[in-house]
């Protein structure tokens, strides 16, 4: 018996899909205009979500990091520019603004929620700030109806990080049109997951979308091979990614309907253990997304043990806040603090939610979890 | 059975179509290597990791088998190789690299990416290829690296580079994207220096079904460097391993992993790979002898004599003709496909027109972007083929 009975990263995601998947590859690799990148297929899954989304463009590239980028390549952010960004998230969020040559400033969280708070991010701007970056988090949107009038009080950009949040709706605009452009990632773990890397730029606006479609392909115009007007990357996107994908789009919503009811079922669930400890995230379904289902723990890696020796595999975002990895250390403002970030990393504990869980399999974590509380 | 059926038409449509010749197919290849693609495949869904997982790992542990490298990194493609190479060799903001004017985009973009200054110097009109004696005039005290390019089918002068890059104090970071196969003195492309990097571009000659690349190294702290950029500046174990992805981030990195269907792909493929490359050097002979003295034909590929045993790899069978774009307008009239490697020189595109250069100051460069067209050259090409586009193109000249 390797691992545990019910592991946090399913090993058998794809499972069902072995002939989508054997068929795709054998298709695009027979294929008679043996075209491999930015093909056809692309262009369809690009207008499948457009189309779902409503937005002016979708722009599909190498992954929701490389999105990040190329938004903000698009923008012409760079150094001596400021972005905002959450002091607790994923590595990109800082990453990319400095890979781009500007300057991450960090912001702390709500202690709950564990989203950028919009205090903290009031505060950080200056006359350097070009952009806020607010991030959705595990299952909950980020407040982006004042991230949006904080945006245009300052005058600074707004782009949304909906890497983790694709299905979500807040106040009946999807997560990724919030902001002047938004993204999404499809690494395999995510809400619309693939069975590779990939993600997409979301945005209403004309500009932004033909940089970033010039961005992702070496700085091309699409019309004219090898004549490159702007240093671009190499992000492109597979033609056997786009059909997958697509494939994979009609399914999403039932997908995503799964993985909220099981995530309702853990919150009523762990509801009354809130006095043991044991904080669920808030309920409802509104601005939510149930890419991560995140409890806030104490004596945290105790019960991740405890979990671990029942067979529960959990999974532990992000042990580090942002400002405190030593890639980010020199950006950590020394006069400021993130102690929700830093509590938020001490007592963060991720159970495993994905579409093909069952309903037993999701009341054994709570069984195993039971029998650790009422044993304290 | 309906695989079976596809699979035989690939092999009949591409062995039939003797008329059209594409640039590039690679579709008589796959078919041919299906049961092991297949193999793979199912190997990656049964893995359950989908990038930076288990068929990486395995397609990393045989090319460096293939190159010899100490150290292989699997990336999502030949550019971020670059921007990894370089950052893990050392460059620093402000720092300028010497680089030749006549490449693809990302010789020189992938400096820029690194927060570097690309410096053009010409190239050597037979190679295509830095030439040495050119780089002294480029070097400022900001010099830290040269990278030298090796395109189409042979390895740039690099007892010339090595010899230069040591009298100035230069890193030599080699741009191998398109070498595999291709040796100086028994040692492979990209691993004279700190490091080089492999393109697998479905075109290149060892190609996958979309992007892919690596850095290839036998320095292990640049291999860990490059290794840790690629996901996200973490250190620790990240290949095959979900859990790593909470490791610490000590560099600001990027998301450059490689999937697995790729590598999938890839490991099939490199199983026949010297067939192919042997079977490349024949079809790239059969173009020579039937356009040697060709009027109009200004020059064919010449695989320069070294002082030491090299070995050519015909990734492209490039020349240089009069009235080129006429020509290429001539074969696609014919239904031959044909690419121009590379329409306008490095230090005259667009993207770096802030460096301030003029026509004429690289003009064996220039000339090259004149006058090249590369032309059909795959393993599943025929020698018809080649006899059809060699009499298309002696009856455009005749």
């Amino acid at each position: 018996m390797s691992g545990p009975s019910l592991p946090f990263f399913p090993p058998d995601l794809f499972d069902d899909e072995r002939e989508l998947l054997l068929d795709t590859v054998r298709r695009v690799g027979l294929a008679e205009e043996q075209k491999f990148i930015l093909g056809e297929r692309t262009a369809r899954f690009e207008a499948a979500l457009r189309e779902r989304l409503g937005a002016a463009d979708v722009v599909a590239c190498g992954s929701g990091t490389s999105a990040l980028m190329l938004i903000l390549r698009a923008m012409e952010i760079g150094p001596g520019d400021e972005v905002v960004v959450p002091a607790f998230g994923c590595a990109p969020l800082a990453a990319s603004v400095v890979n781009v040559g500007a300057t991450p400033v960090f912001a702390d969280v709500h202690p709950w929620t564990m989203v950028v708070e919009p205090y903290e991010v009031e505060e950080s701007i200056t006359s350097r700030t070009a952009a806020i970056m607010p991030a959705h988090m595990f299952s909950v949107m980020a407040d982006m109806p004042t991230m949006r009038a904080l945006a245009d009080r300052h005058e600074v950009r707004l782009i949304e990080d909906s890497a983790v949040a694709q299905g979500a709706v807040l106040d009946g605009i999807p997560a990724g049109r919030w902001g002047e452009a938004g993204v999404f990632s499809f690494v395999q773990v995510k809400t619309f997951g693939s069975i590779g890397e990939g993600g997409a730029v979301v945005t209403d606006d004309a500009e932004i979308a033909e940089r970033v479609r010039m961005l992702r392909n070496h700085g091309q115009d699409g019309k004219q091979r090898f004549v490159h007007h702007v240093i671009g990357f190499n992000s492109r996107f597979d033609e056997v990614m786009a059909e997958f994908q697509s494939h994979r789009l009609t399914g999403l919503a039932t997908r995503l309907e799964r993985r909220a009811q099981i995530a309702d079922y853990y919150t009523e669930r762990f509801q009354p253990l809130v006095e043991r400890g044991i904080q669920p995230p808030p309920p409802g379904r509104d601005g939510r997304c149930f890419y991560v289902y995140s409890l806030l723990a104490d004596r945290r890696d105790e019960l991740k043990r405890h979990l671990a020796e029942r067979g529960v595999g959990t999974h532990v975002y992000y042990p580090t806040p942002l400002p405190a990895q030593p890639a980010f250390a020199e950006y950590a403002a020394s006069d400021r603090f993130w102690p929700h970030a830093e509590l938020a990393c001490a007592r963060i504990l991720a159970l495993p939610i994905y579409p093909h869980l069952t309903d037993a399999q999701a009341s054994s974590a709570c069984g195993s979890w039971r029998c650790r509380s009422t044993r304290t | 059975m309906e695989h079976a059926a596809t699979l035989a038409g690939a092999r009949a449509g591409s062995a039939a179509s003797a008329a059209t010749v594409p640039f590039f197919t690679q579709a008589a290849g796959f078919a041919a290597a299906w049961p092991r693609i297949e193999a793979n495949l199912n190997a990656v869904i049964e893995g359950g990791k989908y990038s930076h997982g288990p068929l990486v790992a395995e397609f990393e542990a045989t090319l460096a088998e293939y190159t010899g490298a100490a150290h292989v990194v699997g990336v999502n493609s030949g550019t971020d190789a670059l921007v990894l190479l370089l950052r893990a060799a050392g460059l620093r903001p402000g720092e300028e690299v010497v680089v030749p004017a006549f490449s693809f985009v990302a010789t020189a973009s992938s400096v820029a990416l690194a927060h570097g200054r690309p410096v053009f110097v010409d190239i050597d009109p037979v190679t295509y290829a830095i030439d040495p004696a050119a780089v002294p005039e480029a070097i400022t005290e900001r010099t830290r690296m040269i990278m030298p390019v090796h395109l189409f089918c042979q390895l740039a002068d690099l007892s010339g580079i090595a010899e230069v890059a040591q009298r100035y104090a230069l890193t030599v970071v080699e741009d191998s994207a398109e070498a595999i196969g291709m040796h100086w003195d028994g040692t492979h492309a990209g691993l004279q220096g700190a490091g080089g990097v492999l393109s697998f571009f479905p075109t290149k000659t060892l190609g996958a079904i979309g992007d892919a690349g690596a850095v290839i190294t036998n320095d292990p702290k640049v291999g860990e460097i490059a290794a840790a950029l690629r996901h996200h500046g973490r250190f620790g174990r990240t290949l095959d391993h979900f859990p790593g992805i909470s490791n610490e981030t000590v560099l600001p990195g990027f998301n450059s992993k490689m999937d697995d269907f790729q590598a999938a792909v890839l490991l099939a493929k490199l199983a026949t790979l010297d067939a192919d490359i042997a079977r490349r050097a024949v079809l790239a002979a059969a173009y020579t002898e039937r356009l040697t003295d060709c009027p109009g034909v200004r020059r064919l590929p010449t695989v320069v004599k070294r002082e030491v045993e090299t070995d050519a790899v015909f990734y492209v069978y490039l020349i240089e003709v009069e009235r080129r774009d006429e020509l290429v307008a001539h074969l696609a009239a014919n239904g031959v496909g044909t690419e121009t490697y590379y329409p306008v020189p490095l230090h005259r595109q667009p993207c770096f027109a802030e460096l301030g250069h003029r026509v004429g100051e690289f003009p064996n460069a220039e000339a090259a972007c004149a006058h090249a067209v590369a032309l059909p050259l795959y393993p599943d090409l025929t020698e018809g083929q080649v006899d059809r586009v060699c009499e298309l193109i002696k009856g455009f000249y005749r």
